[in-house]
């Protein structure tokens, strides 16, 4: 639908002649990278002026801005094209909502994103926000969880209301030093930058009409610099730059299907649970019987021993029966041997 | 009335009455031969009573006639037995025809009398002791004055018959040392007069009878010593039985060996024949001694007695008693209720012989009772029980209380009775013999039962209220031992509403079907089928600490299963089987729900949590391999369990049912318990200190609905925590140990535990860990207390470092 009803990027033409020039030798260096269209997300908290930074680069009210509330509930894509060349720039809601990160608006803006292509991402913060809080971390780390940490490559981050008059006894230059640093700490610290890789750039920004313009028109910033020719310079550097275009796919937003990990080694998984658990506790269970049958009370130790002999028993009663009658035959012999008692028999007289 | 008794509450009752079965047991033994026999017994007194007061010469030399006719008659017969009278007399021993009785003086009178059933060495039992007891229940303590010379002694042959005289002092004196024996002496246990005690001059006699029916003695006689106070002080002088020294001791197990019968014409036989006869016999008593068993006495304790006879110059009564008693108090102590010394033989030689009867089982009777306690037609097939029966108590075995009690345990553990007796009872036709007797009274075979509950929660004005009118509860219909065979049918209900079912209706209908492999295969395994319907809430959409109320989800599972469960051991067993199911998930309206819901800080309902179901449509039908195998070895030591119990659970998904799933879920959990301290035999109660170790962890490879992942906290995983607190997760580590001290009767503990998801809660769709706030470890540790089944603990959760105070049912481990 965008590519359907790209509008002629008829803003470009309201900038002063100096910017568009800038702009057109910008375009140029795009074109020979073979880059025929430049996608730029801008994310934010909320009332840092993503929108009016929008407005600005486009140079049209392409986003409604209000100062008292938020108007961008959803993201919007706005795009403009200029020579065969097509500028997409995805405006969203702010990432903060009641001193929390909203997981309502980053799943909108993953919805959103859904199979785009992003060459650059502007976070947009105020220059004039004194120092990087809890909730600020929260907002990059919840970016880094929801489009991967890769997405803090591609990233410019753009500090808006930068014609401010720092507090006393600090110079300009030496305030956005700091406040950047700042940011950018917070940045590698929470997308996980190694040390020896490239702080994320910085760019100031400042959308409001007061803001001074030099002769010929071009707004310019406290220290002199125009700062919009500035600021697609840097998109463009990013998209241009090592690193590579993000593509949002499905995967990307619902982070690695754990589900199919390691579904082919169930079969293996079974094996080994079947000879390394199951068995070594069955036959825990088979010492268990063994060794209660060692250990069985006197009582059935005795209760075998004797059944085994009274088994035997049965037996001997037969023969038992042969020798009786055997012995019937000797009772006479039998009869001296009571005789022989019989001696002993007087001791017990005293009876 | 006797023997082991299980009512179906437990062994413990049982138990007690344990103790008692062998007195009781005995009683009624005895009686059983008193009545065998009446005719000897009566004759037996005559020829006694004749000897105590005959003239001593005549009956020397008649009893030389005898010795020398029957010259391996110094064997003689003793008899022991226990009978429990009225609480007075708690055993009489018993020799019957003792060797200076005066059998020869009364013409015969020696086999006319105790030797009246034959010439066996058998047991004559008086119940002695029952007799006085009637003759001294009298209802007064009123007695005449003796009336005579302070000092006098009197021959009781003199007392006045018709005046009751009051005994002061009972005193026994050795007629061959001249001096009163002390009164610790056993033979103070044979007289049965007690000073304080009233008693008529017939009543004297019958106690100086029954003193020389005992055997015990040679002579016995009894003077009273007149008191000043009008009462009497009883002399009874005796000559103690005495026999050649021996210095050997051998036991022989007489059980079941049949009486020799001798003529009843002994008086009119002559010499020559009275010869033949003492040969006869002497043959049979050889015989009877080469049949006899052998006995289960070890050979320690028969060194033990003959190391006692070789120290003495002569074999006395005293000594034989002395030899009973330890005898006895062996079989008694190893469980052999039953057994009894009957008979000391081969007196006057080398080797005394003690005859047991060890309590030879002949026959194993199983009966059913009514309710009235008739015997009646049981239900239960005999082969059920049967199999429960341990060898041990089988015909050709030994009684003994050990196997009763097993008896009573493993017929307990089949569940089907509500009484179970095991009695073990003479045999009347084998003597020696003991019937056991397993009595039952069948439970009911079908039974129903409603049971309803009403919820009470603080009111407004914080008075209990009714949570509403609505009874919720169940209605549950059993048919238990289906053909006998122990087979049973078991259907229940239950719903929140009873009058209004349909809302949330469980059911569960289970059939179950043991012996699988056939009642007579030693195989042990029980077949089960059921259906189900079941409502539970599920922990892994449950908030983090300090998180507010999650809407809660609830899992309805509707299916049926069929497993197979073998049995080990009494504790060990492994279960298969399969499950097939539908699980719903449903949000607090019933509506099926999709995804879990948070409350957001804005108070608004975050819907799009994790998906609750594999499907994602909230609807997951799934068929899976179910196992289970449990191992576990723990006995009770004072009441405590020591020993580890291992258990291995696995759940195998078939790729069958929504978006095929596949999934390998398993669980396996180790717990130790240790004794710290060896048992305490001195106070059963005590339980030793132990100390427990347990470790689980459990994970799954493949398909995991979020219903079915893994959940860390509550009061079986980390204490302190709620249900699911820490962390819904795919793999997990629980550790815990927990330190038992034992109180009183009952033990406190202190315990620690540690729960973590290793790092797997993001491998769970939508990671309901994250998207609850829960923190995915923690720790806790605490104290607690052991109220009989209820535990009074108190948790410190290490996340939020708050502790808290719990009381539970139940044990952790």
């Amino acid at each position: 639908m965008a590519t359907a009803q790209v509008r002629e990027w008829t803003g470009l033409q309201q900038f002063p002649a100096q910017t568009q020039t800038a702009l057109h030798s910008l375009l140029g260096r795009l074109r020979q990278e073979n880059m025929e269209s430049l996608t730029v997300l801008v994310l934010g908290k909320g009332g840092v002026g993503k929108s009016s930074t929008v407005n600005s680069m486009v140079g049209e009210r392409v986003a409604v801005v209000s100062a008292f509330q938020s108007e961008t509930l959803r993201p919007i894509q706005c795009s403009r094209s200029r020579a065969g060349f097509t500028l997409n720039i995805i405006d969203t809601p702010g990432l903060v909502e009641g001193g929390c990160v909203n997981d309502q608006a980053l799943d909108i803006i993953r919805r959103f994103l859904l199979n785009k292509t992003i060459d650059a991402v502007l976070y947009v913060d105020r220059l004039d926000g004194y120092r990087v809080d809890n909730l600020d971390k929260q907002v990059i780390r919840a970016i880094a969880r929801n489009f991967g940490p890769q997405i803090w490559r591609l990233a410019l981050v753009v500090l808006t209301h930068a014609q401010l008059s720092p507090p006393d006894g600090v110079e300009y230059s030496d305030f956005v030093a700091r406040r950047s640093a700042a940011l950018t700490d917070a940045i590698r610290q929470e997308a996980g930058f190694k040390k020896a890789e490239d702080t994320v750039p910085v760019v100031l920004v400042e959308n409001s009409g007061r803001c001074n313009t030099n002769t010929g028109g071009e707004k310019i910033l406290p220290d002199g610099t125009v700062w919009l020719p500035n600021l697609v310079e840097r998109i463009v550097e990013i998209a241009t730059g090592p690193a590579k275009s993000l593509l949002i796919d499905k995967k990307l937003i619902e982070g690695p299907n754990a589900n199919q990990r390691g579904k082919l080694w169930i079969p293996l998984l079974l094996l080994f649970q079947y000879f390394f658990v199951l068995k070594p506790i069955q036959s825990r269970i088979n010492r268990d019987i063994e060794d209660e049958r060692q250990n069985r009370p006197q009582w059935e130790v005795r209760a075998e021993q004797f059944r085994r002999t009274s088994m035997l028993e049965e037996e001997r009663a037969d023969e038992q029966a042969i020798t009786d009658a055997f012995k019937q035959d000797n009772l006479d012999d039998l009869g001296e041997l009571g005789d022989q008692f019989e001696g002993l028999d007087d001791d017990d007289d005293e009876f | 009335m006797a023997g082991l008794t299980c009512t179906n509450t437990g062994l413990s009752t049982g138990s007690g009455l344990l103790s008692h079965c062998a007195d009781v047991f005995i009683c009624s033994d005895s009686g059983a031969h008193s009545s065998v026999q009446p005719g000897g017994r009566g004759r037996g007194m005559r020829s006694l009573r004749g000897s105590a007061t005959g003239p001593k010469k005549q009956r020397a030399s008649s009893q030389n006639n005898v010795l020398s006719s029957f010259p391996w008659r110094r064997v003689v017969s003793c008899v022991a037995g226990v009978a429990s009278g009225f609480g007075s007399v708690s055993a009489i021993a018993i020799l019957s025809g003792g060797n200076g009785g005066g059998w020869g003086g009364e013409g015969g009178g020696y086999r006319g009398g105790g030797d009246g059933n034959g010439g066996h060495w058998w047991r004559n039992i008086f119940d002695n002791g029952m007799a006085f007891a009637d003759g001294r229940n009298d209802d007064s303590e009123q007695y005449d004055s003796h009336g005579l010379r302070v000092d006098l002694r009197v021959h009781i042959t003199k007392l006045n018959p018709n005046k009751r005289y009051k005994i002061s002092e009972v005193e026994l004196v050795d007629k061959r040392t001249k001096q009163a024996v002390s009164s610790k002496d056993p033979f103070y246990e044979l007289v049965t007069l007690r000073p304080g005690s009233i008693a008529t001059k017939a009543q004297l006699e019958s106690e100086v009878e029954n003193l020389l029916n005992c055997g015990m003695f040679q002579t016995v006689e009894m003077e009273g010593v007149t008191q000043a106070d009008g009462s009497m002080k009883m002399q009874i002088s005796f000559v103690e039985s005495q026999w050649q020294p021996a210095d050997s001791f051998r036991c022989v197990n007489v059980g079941l060996l049949s009486q020799s019968r001798l003529p009843d014409n002994e008086a009119t036989m002559n010499d020559q024949q009275r010869e033949e006869m003492a040969k006869i016999q002497e043959e049979e008593y050889k015989t009877r001694l080469r049949r006899a068993r052998p006995c289960m006495l070890p050979k320690t304790v028969e060194r033990e007695i003959s190391g006692w006879l070789r120290t003495e110059t002569r074999v006395t009564a005293r000594m034989l008693q002395k030899i009973r008693d330890r005898v006895q108090r062996w079989y008694h102590e190893e469980g052999y209720a039953c057994a009894q010394v009957v008979n000391f033989g081969n007196l006057n030689t080398n080797e005394v012989v003690c005859e047991v009867v060890e309590g030879d089982i002949t026959k194993l009777q199983i009966q059913f009772l009514d309710k009235m306690g008739t015997p009646c037609e049981g239900v239960t097939k005999l082969q059920i029980i049967g199999r429960e029966l341990p060898d041990q108590l089988r015909p050709g075995q030994v009684f003994n209380i050990e196997a009763g009690k097993k008896a009573l345990r493993n017929v307990n553990g089949l569940a089907l009775f509500s009484n179970i007796e095991v009695n073990p009872r003479p045999d009347e036709e084998t003597d020696g013999g003991i019937v056991v007797e397993v009595k039952l009274k069948e439970l009911e075979q079908k039974t129903a039962e409603v049971s309803t509950e009403w919820s009470v929660v603080p009111g407004s004005s914080g008075r209990p209220t009714l949570a509403s009118i609505r009874p919720g509860g169940s209605v549950t219909f059993e048919h238990r031992n289906l053909y006998g065979l122990n087979r049973s049918i078991l259907g229940c209900v239950t719903s929140s509403n009873l009058f209004n079912p349909q809302d949330d209706l469980g059911f569960k209908a289970e059939y179950v079907h043991p012996y699988v492999d056939g009642v007579d295969d030693p195989r042990n395994r029980t077949f089960k089928a059921s259906c189900f319907n079941s409502r539970k809430l599920s922990a892994v959409f449950t908030g983090g600490t300090g998180q507010e109320e999650v809407p809660a989800i609830w899992v309805d599972r509707a299916g049926m299963k069929v497993n197979l469960t073998e049995n080990f051991t009494r504790q060990s067993k492994l279960t298969y089987g399969l499950v097939v199911e539908e699980v719903t998930t449903r949000d607090e309206t019933s509506a099926i729900c999709t995804n879990g819901a948070r409350t957001l800080p804005s108070g608004a309902l975050s819907l799009e949590g994790p998906p609750t179901t594999h499907s994602d449509t909230g609807i997951d039908r799934v068929a899976f391999l179910q196992g289970n195998l449990t191992h576990d070895n723990t006995h009770f030591v004072n009441g405590t369990p020591v020993g580890s119990r291992n258990i291995f659970q696995w759940d195998q998904g078939l790729g069958i049912g929504s978006r095929f799933p596949f999934f390998n879920r398993h669980q396996i959990s180790l717990t130790q318990f240790v004794q710290l301290q060896p048992e305490d035999t001195k106070d059963q109660l005590k339980p030793p200190p132990v100390l427990v170790l347990h470790g689980r962890y459990g994970g799954c490879v493949g398909d995991l609905a979020t219903y079915d992942a893994f959940t860390l906290g509550g009061p079986y995983s980390v204490r302190g925590y709620n249900i699911g607190e820490l962390a819904a997760c795919r793999r997990f580590l629980e550790l815990a140990t927990e330190l038992r001290i034992p109180i009183n009767k009952t033990h406190a503990y202190g315990f620690l535990e540690y729960g973590t998801d290793l790092g797997s809660s993001k491998d769970v769709r939508g990671n309901p860990t994250e998207f609850f706030r829960r923190a995915g470890a923690g720790a806790s540790y605490g104290v607690g207390v052991k109220l009989g089944s209820i535990r009074a603990e108190w948790a410190q959760d290490c996340n939020a470092g708050s502790g808290s105070l719990f009381v539970r049912f139940g044990e952790r481990f």
